[in-house]
């Protein structure tokens, strides 16, 4: 079934780009490692959407979360003659298979939101990376929490000058995890505030285990003597308003009021924000990513130099292959 | 001799009990002049009510007879090691209380209460499997099933990312009753694969659970949620789990949560399904000895279909609760529940070869076992130390649960 789909899908390929052959016209070839995946799913608009400002054409496969196939779909796309690939790999260790064959078939790969190993990326020149650093989470998310502080230096409540705040952490050892707990706390400190962990609690990503830790916490600590909550994701951050809201926290008597961070923007996060229960969260940009992925496919296809010259893509290229598109952070009221 | 041992324990109990009372009233008149409301916070209290448990127990007590109170007296080291978990347990509280006297608040009392609630409905409804020498491990799935689709219905109308976009405000009752029975069917499931081709409970529970989990994702990625997790519950909903009783009767009391009254009138009915019911005397018959049963006429096949319905329509029950505490949702809810469940439910004494166990004692595995993680996190003791404890507490209450058989 699958086999007759995929046939089909490449003969409608096959025939949508026999109709429109002009030498350098832009035609995308991609692949998403599950296109149920809902940061994916906006990923996918956002290209689809830019190509059509382009002027270009785009295929879009479903790698259903599985390398073989996807290995076999680049195949595909590259016979029925896509002269630009943008890759979401579903194994960011297997991408030398899928360069391999864009080299041999002497075509620009893009490879967006999982990052090739960079031994792996630089043996094509005409590989690159468009994605967002992970670090630069953890560092908006502290630069907003940052902001609110200044405006609001009552936040110390123990006239101390110093920041005491509860962390709550990710799955132990994952790279998001780390990094956040770790550059958060940088922002922090490099916006002049003194951070003091009073307590760091892995919750694994999960509303449940953070709710019951925050409650923990609110009772052994006192809510009296806490600042602020700064959560590796939104879930997390949410299970402590949660705890904080069960506790007359963040229910909107600014007296009682803790500052909670999160990172994703998910549609809860926002919600609690607009009632004033949370205070902001850190967006990772897929728009953002999507666009920029097409105009460097596009760019690469027609040949413009977009290494030495900046302004003809609008995105600055580092090392010779990558765009970085930052996080976006997201407060009260905006959307 | 034993005339006098039976009125000491006696007089011990009424005694020490007046003894805590007193010391108790005397610390809640003398706490604030002493400065101490920052140090012992409401020990005063807990004191009191020690007290009068203790001096009502002396009261009530009867006289043994000579023969039971010598024994008792023999067996004085057999009552420490039986009760070496609550034994354990009191040792830790102490420490914990010195360690952080903020762990002498009614409001801690009270939340480890509320925590213990949802795990006691779990633990009442695994105890039922575990009473016929069998297991369910597609508990913590199911707590996970009904959380999502109770949630999914539940969402108000201005949130941004409803699960079902066109869905009306439903009233509250039909989402939860569609969950349990949801969780029901899966249940069946259980019990026709136990009962019919009497497939061992570990195994049958085992598939079943990848199945819930399976189905629950598909649910939960269904367009145009996507795997989101479910948020913007609607307030009457949540309620349900966050409602707080006679809150701010006096100055700084936080309220009885909703919870611990469900989970009480919970516990009376199973108790009586247990110990008044034709049903809860087949589900013991058939623990105790599955082939007297049959021969004594007892329908296996309808008992076991029964006991894994009931099961999960209590696990169901714990997942709508989780979801209107947390006011949400995802498909990871419940995960691993049940393993602390069936601990919870031997450390209160069920057998896992079948036929023994009270629903006091799983009310008491139940609240150690709370107790004894709230009180970790409670002094910041990191979560591998506190795996390493809850392991040894399982190992340990298993050890002296078989030899306390052995020795009969």
């Amino acid at each position: 079934m699958r086999k007759v789909s995929m046939t089909a899908l490449i003969l409608a390929l096959i025939l949508a780009f026999s109709q429109c052959s002009f030498a350098d016209d832009v035609k995308i070839g991609s692949c998403i490692y599950r296109f149920s995946d809902a940061f994916m799913l906006r990923f996918r608009n956002a290209m689809s959407a830019e190509t059509e400002r382009e002027g270009a054409s785009i295929f879009i496969l479903d790698s259903q979360n599985d390398q073989t196939i996807q290995d076999q779909q680049v195949d595909e796309l590259i016979s029925s003659g896509v002269n630009v690939l943008i890759i979401n790999p579903v194994d960011r260790m297997a991408a030398q298979n899928i360069i391999d064959k864009a080299k041999n078939a002497n075509i620009p790969v893009v490879f967006i939101n999982r990052e090739p190993p960079a031994e792996i990326l630089k043996t094509y020149d005409k590989a690159y990376y468009v994605g967002a650093k992970a670090e630069e989470s953890g560092t908006e998310q502290g630069e907003l929490l940052a902001a609110y502080l200044k405006e609001h230096p009552e936040y110390d409540k123990n006239n101390d000058k110093k920041l005491q705040f509860v962390m709550l952490m990710g799955e132990n050892g994952h790279q998001d995890m780390i990094l956040r707990s770790e550059y958060s706390v940088k922002a922090l400190k490099d916006s002049g505030i003194v951070p003091v962990q009073i307590v760091g609690a892995i919750a694994n990503w999960d509303k449940l285990q953070a709710m019951n830790m925050m409650n923990a916490f609110i009772m052994s600590i006192g809510s009296e003597n806490i600042e602020a909550v700064i959560a590796n994701n939104d879930e997390m951050a949410l299970g402590a308003v949660e705890a904080l809201k069960a506790n007359d926290y963040n229910k909107g008597n600014p007296e009682m009021y803790i500052p909670v961070v999160g990172v994703d923007a998910n549609a809860s996060a926002l919600d609690a924000m607009d009632r004033g229960e949370m205070l902001g969260t850190v967006l990772n940009d897929a728009d953002g990513q999507g666009k920029a992925a097409v105009k460097l496919a596009a760019a690469l296809v027609s040949g413009k130099d977009i290494k030495s010259d900046i302004k003809s893509l609008g995105y600055e290229i580092t090392d010779n292959r990558y765009i970085w598109i930052p996080y976006q952070k997201v407060t009260r009221g905006e959307k | 001799m034993a005339e006098i041992k039976t009125s000491r324990s006696k007089r011990l109990f009424t005694t020490g009990g007046i003894a805590f009372l007193i010391l108790g009233i005397a610390l809640y008149f003398l706490k604030a002049p002493m400065g101490l409301n920052r140090k012992i916070y409401d020990l005063p209290v807990f004191l009191i009510i020690i007290g009068i448990c203790f001096a009502l127990k002396g009261f009530m007590a009867k006289d043994k007879t000579e023969e039971e109170a010598s024994l008792a007296g023999k067996t004085f080291t057999e009552f420490l090691t039986n009760n070496a978990i609550l034994l354990a347990m009191l040792v830790l509280v102490i420490v914990i209380c010195i360690l952080q006297p903020r762990f002498m608040q009614i409001r801690v009392a009270l939340d480890i209460l509320t925590q213990s609630s949802t795990k006691l409905i779990m633990a009442l409804g695994i105890c039922f499997t575990l009473l016929i020498a069998g297991t369910d491990l597609s508990a913590g799935r199911m707590v996970g099933l009904a959380a999502v689709i109770s949630a999914s219905m539940m969402q108000t109308a201005t949130y941004a990312n409803r699960f079902f976009p066109d869905l009306p405000q439903v009233a509250v009752w039909m989402p939860i009753i569609i969950a349990i029975l949801a969780c029901m069917v899966f249940g069946a499931l259980n019990g026709f694969l136990v009962a019919k081709y009497d497939m061992h409970p570990f195994i049958a529970t085992l598939a079943v659970q990848v199945i819930i989990y399976g189905a629950c994702s598909l649910y939960f990625d269904m367009p145009p949620n996507n795997s989101q997790p479910i948020g913007g519950i609607r307030p009457d909903f949540a309620q349900l789990g966050q409602m707080r009783l006679l809150s701010g009767i006096y100055q700084g009391f936080p309220g009885i949560s909703i919870l611990i009254p469900i989970a009480v009138v919970i516990c009376v009915i199973i108790w009586f399904i247990l110990n008044k019911t034709v049903f809860g005397k087949n589900v013991y018959a058939i623990g105790g000895n599955r082939e007297a049963a049959v021969v004594a006429g007892i329908n296996v096949f309808k008992n076991i279909m029964g006991i894994f319905i009931l099961a999960s329509c209590l696990y169901g029950i714990a997942g709508v609760l989780e979801a209107a505490r947390t006011a949400g949702a995802t498909n990871n809810y419940g995960n691993g529940y049940e393993l602390d469940a069936i601990a919870a439910c031997v450390v209160g004494g069920v057998s896992l070869n079948g036929g023994i166990g009270k629903v006091g004692g799983i009310i008491m595995g139940v609240l150690i076992f709370t107790i004894i993680q709230y009180g970790l996190q409670f002094i910041n003791v990191s979560p591998m130390w506190q795996q390493v404890i809850k392991g040894v507490i399982i190992a340990v209450a298993v050890a002296i649960d078989l030899t306390k058989y052995r020795r009969k």
